[in-house]
């Protein structure tokens, strides 16, 4: 298009004006601003992100910006991450962590370590006394209270994520659970002998894992008196309506016990809990009210509203837009925290078909895949190291797996940058069609099913040009992370030859959690599959119920085996194991738990 | 007219049906996630997926849950329940759509009393630096996408995070009028501006054209040479005929935007309609992406017809 003098001022003009608000709007996103850009003046962290545990000035109100909302309110249920930020702030399970260690459970309803019986098919559990509910149920818990905590939780009207496959043992369960709540009878393995204890009878000898299970929010106690009348509609309405037992507590109607601080979707106000006492608990809960403001989509912005603001703490997906990573490691360190994530990420190999049924494709795709590329894609060397196993640190069995090492007389996984060689060599003993280059020739393409955001997209693409490195022709479809997980790779008979972006995160710190849900064929289900690649080995699922009857260090050595078992059927790429990342804004004190992997809120304050 | 009011009524229940069927079909053919399965948890049992099939009625087939939708819409208004979290959708729906009239009706304001005076100034000054200067402000306005600009407009005046101009008020604090009215106002004064802006820009780009247009015409040149002020010749004559349109169209863009402005509602993290049924297809929870969607096209719907009958006020020449 012509532009004829009289016009080009104006055009000019205009076009000052657009680039004036490009700049202004980018020198914003890396211009830290004064106090926030100043180096760090806090003492540094002595424990994983953050503030120093236990130090803390008392008093004050924090926001903290998430994006979406907790799965659940109701302890049966809630089974992710923000949830437990939330329950383990207003609401006491038989053991918790303290930040200080994300491996050793610690008596927090408890009174002491579990007892267990040398059959290993009794647990003993005592309960502090005059732990209080917070208004309106205003009594001390009962053991009673956390029997039917884990009775209900086998009931269709309270759907537990986890019941069945952690605490099915417990003789009295029912065998066809979930049933309706009508028909729950009391289990004859859960016993209160009094009100301080809970002892649980199993039918066979896997206490070690159940006792490591007790850390989980099925044993967050519930009022049978107070919640019965919820409990009986289908689904549940205890939901809007919990009992609180922790420092802080949703903010409440104290006569009938609706969560008036709980707006699904919009924001969940904790306030303290009136019948708290410290003097029964290790939290500290410095903050006098935390208020959850949900609905923040836009990462960066919410990122940048922590850093640069006062009193904030971000961010419920563990994970911070790269930009912003960037900005807070070269700058702002002291804004952020940073705990293990205590799970592996991989690329699944599908070995119920071809060409991944064959185990020495398998290793030659192993030996020949970047995974530091793969690696990139999540952070970068910063994030974690590049995973060697299926346990990752922090959880038992790791160290007897060689540690970050990994088995070292695996050789299709000692060079992670890939070895192309060593491809060949496996891919020639395969006996599948080569290429002139060596490498797989054979015609028929691999469907890839990926996500359709990043940083899954990024892991996916990177797994498809890897593949077609190796020869391989691929289809990548992309589809929401949610869909790729419940109609493909969760579906056996519609999953495709490669899940790239799988990853499991421990339950609680034991290796059986890692491994078995993972990798054993018994585990396989028609629909919610998490065997991704399949593998139904039955030496390794032999190995695994064996493994499951073992305590001590025979256990942690036990799965260690499996583990070598698991990796010599190569039937993923591992590539890291990662890193949680949170923020925060200069003048909060935020404290990281390594179990839940995101801000402590009862050790968080400001500074 | 009443005939004609009671027969666009009547094809707007049609209408609102084939939608509510089209929306079914959509997502029961088009791969989304498993919604049982999401409730489930991560590592579910298949009993558990089993009953949940079966409260959800998600076992049944396609016509039977859709039939059995259709039956307590219409006998008991009511949309059902939440997969996700159980909530009433109808109450859900109900309680966001303060804040999304509240950004549509403002944003609505905004671009009336800021595109129609620039259009015909703008069609008064035809050919003008101030013409072409409006214009060509108007098509980068329309260029624009809505989301970029809420960005770059928290970056530049969000209170917060600011660099230009730290003045308005930052994402995340609408309350509903009732609860607190400044907080309310100032929340959404940024939003506001940033929705209206490309709408301002159509509607000034839309209202110069048809001016223009009309401008041109011989009862115009009949007004001047009787001797009418420019201003009666422009307003009344003028801008009276070349606003028609501009009925129509905004009839269109308000239902539309009644239905749900999902981009501005989500940079700003305004609690409405729109971020609603973006979170539901994220989440994979059709009750609430049909509840949204029927609440959109009835208000569309509805929205035209009001229109069409504006229509018949302002031009005496349009009769039903």
């Amino acid at each position: 298009m012509r532009v004829d003098s009289r016009t080009r001022p104006v055009w000019l003009a205009m076009l000052i004006a657009c680039a004036f608000a490009f700049v202004v709007a980018g020198c914003g996103s890396d211009d830290s601003g004064g106090s926030s850009g100043s180096s760090s003046s806090s003492g540094g962290a002595t424990v994983p992100g953050g503030g120093k545990i236990g130090e803390g000035k008392q008093g004050g109100d924090v926001t903290f910006l998430a994006a979406g909302d907790v799965d659940y309110m109701d302890p049966g249920q809630t089974y992710y991450t923000f949830g437990y930020m939330v329950q383990y702030a207003v609401n006491r399970p038989l053991y918790s962590f303290n930040p200080s260690s994300a491996t050793d459970p610690i008596p927090d309803l408890a009174d002491g370590e579990p007892e267990i019986s040398s059959d290993q098919k009794t647990i003993t559990v005592h309960l502090k006394p005059n732990v209080k509910y917070a208004p309106p149920v205003d009594r001390a818990v009962t053991s009673k209270d956390v029997k039917y905590a884990i009775e209900r939780a086998f009931t269709t009207s309270v759907p537990s994520g986890y019941a069945t496959s952690y605490f099915a043992e417990i003789e009295g369960v029912p065998d066809n659970a979930p049933i309706k709540y009508s028909a729950l009878k009391p289990f004859s393995g859960l016993q209160t002998p009094d009100d301080q204890t809970l002892v649980i009878k199993l039918t066979k000898p896997v206490a070690q894992r159940v006792a490591a299970a007790l850390v989980m929010p099925i044993t967050i106690p519930v009022p049978q008196d107070y919640a019965q009348k919820f409990d009986t509609k289908v689904p549940s309405t205890y939901n809007e309506n919990v009992a609180f037992t922790g420092p802080y507590m949703v903010q409440n109607d104290p006569q009938t016990g609706n969560l008036t601080g709980f707006d699904p979707g919009k924001s969940i106000k904790l306030v303290r809990n009136p019948n708290w006492d410290k003097s029964t608990d290790y939290r500290p809960a410095f903050l006098d009210s935390i208020t959850i403001s949900e609905g923040n989509d836009d990462a960066v912005v919410a990122a940048r509203r922590t850093l640069e603001g006062q009193k904030t703490m971000c961010c419920d997906s563990g994970q911070l837009p790269p930009s912003i990573f960037k900005r807070v490691l070269d700058r702002q360190q002291d804004q952020l925290g940073k705990v293990p994530s205590g799970g592996s990420r991989w690329v699944a190999l599908n070995t119920s078909k071809p060409p991944f049924d064959n185990i020495d494709v398998r290793k030659a795709v192993i030996a020949g895949f970047d995974r530091t590329a793969l690696r990139l894609t999540r952070g970068g060397e910063i994030i974690g190291p590049i995973a060697q196993s299926y346990i990752p640190p922090g959880i038992p069995g790791h160290e007897e797996s060689g540690g970050d090492k990994g088995f070292t007389e695996f050789d299709w996984m000692q060079n992670p940058e890939g070895d192309l060689d060593l491809a060949k060599k496996y891919f020639k003993q395969s006996g599948v069609k080569l290429n002139s280059d060596g490498l797989y020739g054979g015609t028929d393409e691999i469907s890839i099913v990926g996500d359709n955001a990043d940083p899954g997209l990024s892991t996916s693409t990177v797994a498809q040009s890897e593949f077609e490195k190796l020869g391989f022709k691929t289809t990548f479809r992309k589809v929401p992370r949610d869909t790729m997980y419940t109609k493909f790779c969760g579906v056996p008979k519609s999953e495709p030859n490669v899940c790239p972006s799988v990853g499991w995160f421990k339950d609680f710190t034991d290796p059986e959690s890692m491994l078995e849900p993972t990798f054993d064929g018994k585990a396989i289900k028609p629909a919610g599959n998490v065997n991704w690649s399949q593998l139904n080995d039955s030496k390794i699922n032999q190995a695994m119920a064996d493994a499951a009857l073992k305590s001590g260090g025979d256990r942690n050595q036990g799965w260690a085996d499996v583990n070598k078992q698991i990796v010599a059927q190569a039937p993923g790429v591992p590539y890291i194991w990662d890193s949680s990342f949170q923020i925060e804004s200069p003048d909060v004190n935020g404290v990281m738990n390594g179990y839940y992997t995101t801000w402590d809120l009862s050790f968080s304050s400001l500074k | 007219m009443l005939t004609y009011i009671i027969r666009r009524l009547a094809w707007s229940v049609l209408l609102l049906f084939i939608v509510s069927l089209l929306v079914f079909f959509i997502f029961y053919t088009l791969p989304s996630a498993d919604p049982a399965i999401l409730r489930a948890g991560r590592n579910p049992d298949p009993d558990l997926i089993k009953e949940l099939n079966k409260r959800y009625g998600l076992d049944d087939p396609f016509y039977k849950q859709y039939f059995i939708y259709m039956r307590d819409l219409v006998l008991h208004f009511d949309f059902g329940r939440s997969f996700q979290n159980n909530v009433d959708v109808r109450t859900e729906i109900f309680e966001r759509m303060p804040a999304t009239i509240s950004l549509a009706l403002g944003a609505a304001v905004v671009w009336l009393c800021v595109g129609i005076p620039i259009g015909i100034i703008s069609a008064v000054k035809r050919g003008t630096i101030w013409d072409r200067l409006t214009m060509g402000l108007a098509l980068v306005a329309i260029s624009a996408p809505v989301y970029w600009l809420g960005l770059v407009s928290i970056y530049l005046f969000a209170s917060d995070i600011g660099t230009l101009a730290p003045i308005f008020n930052t994402t995340g604090n609408y309350v509903d009028p009732w609860d607190n009215f400044s907080q309310w106002f100032s929340s959404l004064i940024l939003p506001w501006m940033v929705l209206a802006t490309a709408f301002a820009a159509v509607y000034a780009r839309f209202m110069r054209s048809n001016l223009s247009e009309v401008l041109d015409e011989d009862y115009i040149r009949t007004a001047r040479s009787k001797g009418l002020k420019e201003r009666t010749v422009i307003f009344k004559h003028g801008v009276r005929s070349a606003i028609t349109p501009i009925v129509t169209i905004f009839g269109l863009d308000l239902g539309g935007l009644l239905g749900g402005a999902i981009l501005t509602e989500s940079v700003f993290n305004i609690p409405g309609i729109g971020r609603t049924a973006f979170d539901s297809i994220q989440k994979s929870d059709l009750p609430i992406v049909q509840g949204t969607v029927l609440i959109a096209a009835a208000a569309i719907i509805l929205l035209n017809l009001l229109v069409d009958i504006a229509y018949a006020f302002l031009d005496p020449r349009v009769r039903y």
